[in-house]
């Protein structure tokens, strides 16, 4: 998964618009950052990169930025 | 455009895809036309976000608009035994109890005796029929009730099943008495998630990451199938349930092709291993037959030849399990259209099975109303694939179901006798019929209550009521209630019309007025209304309203009123239409082709002076 689909992927979970996040967004600021959205979230990594994410580790995630360092991306360094 | 239902929600559902585009699901279901409202209460035993969620994107799915009350974290109890202003005024249709084995509150001990263990079983069921009571009776709400499913967990092995103080041979023994409960109380459904569990598998039904950080006591697999089965038992209350799955012949039912093979060439039967697969989705197809579901054949064969496939020795299914049969070149979706004009049932009763990924592509694409499941061309998968899809889900069998089948078969027997007869009053002459037309009667409120929450086309007013209202009005005598049976010489059509006027001095408005499809044309509608003139006759009733609620299905009884010789008495604020009639001194019955057996007897004149005691 690319940088570019996770952020996708993000933007369908929270009803965005493609598009819409840059990745440095605060999570707080988020309308729709919810527990189903947490959920999601984790069952999104599962599926797309193999990636078992916990809830402390997303909840030690200030900002999207944080999230897109929680799974391994292509063209990036772990 | 027709709307049709989005990929994601069609078999197979990839929980991860479902739950990324869970918003703009909603949205995109939303948009669907004529969804039906509906209020239900979430009492959850664990954190119930998800479920509520899930639940309602495949209820929308089901064109059912769910309105929720969920209850805080684990207060399924507490919020129904404690005054809750707040779930008393929210009047939930529903209330689905979402608990787990993790609530069951008391588990026997290690080797503790079997008095000591039926002790805890008294008091945990107990504990849980205080809740249902206190539901029927305070919000008189449909109950919906989990049973257990298994913990992955068995620290006595194989133990825990047999021994009386195993936790899962305790949690057996609680499924035994809710499913008790359930057959001894109307409107209480268990929801079977014992069953679910296996399906899914232990080990993707729990997941502890998910237990314990958001105390979810399902694993998203696992509340992705629990919604789609809950979301299946409440369209199924709705009447939303396919009745009608088309088959094809060749490689669907047998393997190979009966024009090319003739009988005795088939693979069906024991003696090959495919052979008993195709046996086999015969052997499902006939048991959902048997209790209700329509059967019927779409095939590319020669009409003479198709039915011969059911000759064979082995062939569970045989010809007069059918009730439309269409075997000739013609393009399916013409068939399948035929199909519904002769068991006068919408397209959206309808399911689709065919080996053949062509042929299902054009019917999906020409008839988007109908199901048609990826069933793929393993017969070995047909009927799971139906099994996950939960088509034909019901929530209660009564004994017509039983004979269904058999009186759309006797009804295309009528359509070709018609054929023979140039009057059609004659027509109607010959069939003989008889109506038994009564108030209602306790044998018959299931029925009765059935065809009030499925019947759509010729529904005056589709109002919906529970049995305990229908078994209500029954009893009350402000209420005036009226059943029909209708048979002739083809066959017993069983109970097909309902009639719910109430009663007010000297006017009878008509609440409820409906009336099954395979009686249309039958003047069954007159006979019915021939027997309420003469009962509110003899009530001293002297005018009756009639009230047409508009819908898009109903507007075939659009001018009925007006064709009995009611009056227009114009339109409501919410868009109903009034109809008035003053009863005539002299009245001449207008059906003339059918028999009331029924003796009507004298009630009692409703009087506007009190009774003196």
């Amino acid at each position: 998964m690319t940088r570019a689909e996770f952020l996708l992927e993000m933007e369908e979970i929270l009803g965005l618009n493609p598009g819409t996040l840059k990745g440095q967004e605060k999570l707080e600021d988020l309308e729709n950052w919810d527990s189903t959205a947490l959920v999601s979230l984790i069952a999104m990594a599962e599926s797309r990169s193999n990636t078992e994410i916990t809830l402390d580790q997303v909840v030690s995630c200030s900002t999207v930025a944080d999230l897109l360092r929680l799974v391994p991306l292509e063209g990036q360094p772990n | 455009m027709k709307w049709e239902l989005p990929k994601e929600l069609k078999h197979p559902i990839d929980v991860a895809t479902v739950l990324r585009k869970r918003r703009s699901l909603k949205r995109e279901l939303l948009e669907q036309p004529n969804l039906v409202a509906t209020r239900i209460a979430i009492l959850g035993g664990s954190t119930t976000a998800e479920v509520k969620s899930m639940l309602e994107i495949f209820l929308l799915a089901h064109g059912i608009q769910p309105t929720f009350y969920e209850s805080e974290y684990n207060r399924y109890s507490e919020d129904v035994m404690f005054e809750n202003p707040e779930l008393w005024e929210f009047k939930p249709e529903i209330v689905y109890l979402h608990t787990t084995w993790h609530n069951v509150s008391q588990f026997p001990e290690l080797l503790e005796g079997d008095a000591e263990v039926e002790q805890r079983l008294r008091e945990e069921v107990g504990r849980f029929e205080a809740i249902w009571e206190k539901i029927q009776a305070k919000l008189g709400a449909l109950v919906i009730q989990n049973n257990f499913d298994l913990p992955s967990l068995r620290p006595l092995g194989n133990l825990e099943g047999s021994a009386a103080y195993g936790r899962i041979n305790f949690l057996m023994r609680l499924n035994a008495e809710f499913a008790n409960f359930a057959r001894t109380h109307s409107r209480f459904l268990i929801h079977d998630i014992h069953y679910l569990s296996a399906q899914v598998g232990l080990n993707a039904w729990f997941e502890p990451m998910y237990w314990y950080s958001f105390h979810t006591a399902l694993s998203p697999t696992a509340t992705v199938a629990l919604a789609q089965s809950l979301a299946a038992m409440v369209k199924s209350v709705y009447g939303k349930s396919k009745k009608c799955l088309v088959l094809d012949l060749d490689n669907t039912l047998w393997g190979g092709v009966i024009g090319d093979d003739g009988v005795q060439g088939l693979v069906l039967g024991r003696d090959n291993p495919m052979g008993e697969a195709f046996q086999s989705f015969q052997r499902y197809a006939k048991q959902l037959q048997r209790r209700g579901v329509l059967l019927a054949v779409c095939s590319k064969n020669e009409p003479e030849t198709a039915p011969l496939g059911f000759t064979h020795p082995d062939s569970i299914l045989k010809l007069e399990d059918f009730s439309a049969f269409k075997a000739n070149w013609n393009p399916k979706p013409d068939n399948i259209r035929e199909i519904a004009f002769e068991l006068n049932i919408g397209l959206d009763s309808f399911v689709f099975v065919d080996d053949n990924p062509a042929e299902r592509a054009l019917v999906a694409a020409q008839l988007p109303e109908v199901a048609v499941p990826e069933v793929g061309s393993d017969v070995t998968r047909y009927a799971d694939v139906l099994e996950q899809e939960r088509y034909f889900e019901v929530d209660k069998i009564v004994r017509e179901d039983l004979s269904r089948g058999s009186y759309y078969t006797a009804n295309v027997k009528r359509n070709v006798n018609q054929g023979k007869f140039k009057d059609y009053g004659e027509f109607l002459t010959s069939l003989e019929m008889v109506a038994e037309i009564a108030p209602f009667s306790p044998v018959y409120l299931e029925r009765i209550a059935q065809l009030i929450n499925k019947t759509n086309q010729f529904n005056l007013t589709t109002r919906r009521y529970t049995g305990a209202e229908v078994e209500a009005m029954a009893k009350d005598s402000q209420c005036l209630t009226l059943y029909g049976r209708l048979t002739d010489k083809f066959g017993d059509n069983g109970l097909v019309s309902v009639l719910i006027g109430r009663v007010a001095r000297e006017t009878l408005e008509i609440d409820v007025w409906l009336m099954s499809c395979r009686v249309l044309k039958r003047e069954m509608e007159l006979a019915m209304f021939d027997t309420l003139i003469e009962q509110c006759q003899a009530r001293g009733i002297r005018k009756i309203i009639g009230v047409y609620i508009p819908t898009k299905k109903n507007p075939m009884v659009a001018g009925l009123y007006g064709e009995l010789g009611f009056s227009s008495a114009g339109d409501s604020a919410g868009g109903q239409q009034l109809w008035q009639l003053e009863l005539p001194q002299e009245y001449v019955a207008k059906s003339a082709h059918i028999h009331r057996t029924a003796a009507v007897e004298p009630v009692q004149a409703v009087s506007s002076q009190p009774s003196s005691k």
